[in-house]
């Protein structure tokens, strides 16, 4: 397309200046030919302009379609940075919760630590019958019966009184040393 | 290629005055046509300068461009009846 244009462009002028400057004007045939000579060289400019806006707008296509390009290719990038972005500051947010967290759970287990050094018997705390031990003996300093204890704290009453009964003397020989 | 484009039409134009130049030494009838259609649009360009303000709304195009029109018009004519009348 570009050399047909750069042709009938050339074509154009040689049409419009070569029969004006060769041939005489006195002549009836060259003079004809000079006017047949210009309307070509009208057509081939007017035809070479078509060509040169054709090409023009194409141009002019491309050029909206790289940008499009270009807009799609930076929206998909900032997009992805957005979303790693996000996930950088979960990310954060959850290391600067997580401190807490581990915070709160020494401070249970040093409480947990604290509770067995005073009941001096650290040995026995993952024991669930530990939590039932201590009931029984804050039921015993507030004065509370063993049978209270054992229909309350031990949920042991009626037929199962005897093995309520056999249960905290375990729980007391086995936490309390007997006492 | 907008360039390209101008400046084919900028030829084809003077190719067009150089035509009229043509048509105006083939008979003093054409030729007194010829002088009618310039004067007529010389008078019609003048009137463009002088109203380029309300002809670029009515056409729709900016003051500068139909200056520019105007002028390469202008030159278009001259080069190509030059031409027609110097070879």
């Amino acid at each position: 397309m570009h050399l047909k244009m750069f042709v009938l462009s050339a074509s154009a002028v040689a049409l419009w200046l070569a029969p004006l400057t060769a041939l005489d004007k006195k002549i009836s045939w060259h003079k004809a030919v000079q006017g047949v000579s210009l309307c070509a060289g009208i057509a081939c400019a007017v035809k070479a302009s078509d060509i040169a806006r054709k090409l023009a707008e194409e141009a002019e296509i491309e050029v909206i379609k790289e940008r499009a390009i270009t807009a799609d290719v930076v929206d998909e990038i900032s997009t992805s940075a957005y979303v790693s972005q996000q996930q950088r500051q979960q990310e954060a947010e959850l290391m600067l919760t997580s401190p807490g967290v581990d915070v709160e759970a020494s401070r249970q287990a040093l409480e947990a630590i604290y509770d067995n050094d005073l009941q001096d018997s650290a040995s026995t705390s993952d024991s669930p019958d530990y939590l039932v031990y201590l009931e029984v003996c804050k039921s015993k300093e507030s004065g509370k019966s063993p049978t209270w204890i054992i229909e309350n704290i031990l949920k042991m009453g009626g037929r199962k009184f005897t093995d309520g009964k056999a249960k905290l003397e375990a729980l007391m020989n086995q936490f309390g040393g007997g006492k | 290629m907008r360039a390209m484009y101008l400046a084919n039409y900028f030829i084809a134009g003077c190719i067009a005055s150089s035509l009229l130049g043509w048509i105006a030494s083939l008979h003093p009838m054409a030729f007194r046509a010829i002088a009618f259609l310039l004067a007529t649009a010389a008078v019609a360009w003048v009137m463009c300068w002088l109203l380029d303000y309300s002809l670029s709304q009515l056409l729709k195009i900016s003051v500068p461009h139909l200056q520019a029109l105007l002028v390469s018009s202008w030159t278009m004519i001259l080069i190509g009846l030059g031409v027609f009348l110097c070879t």
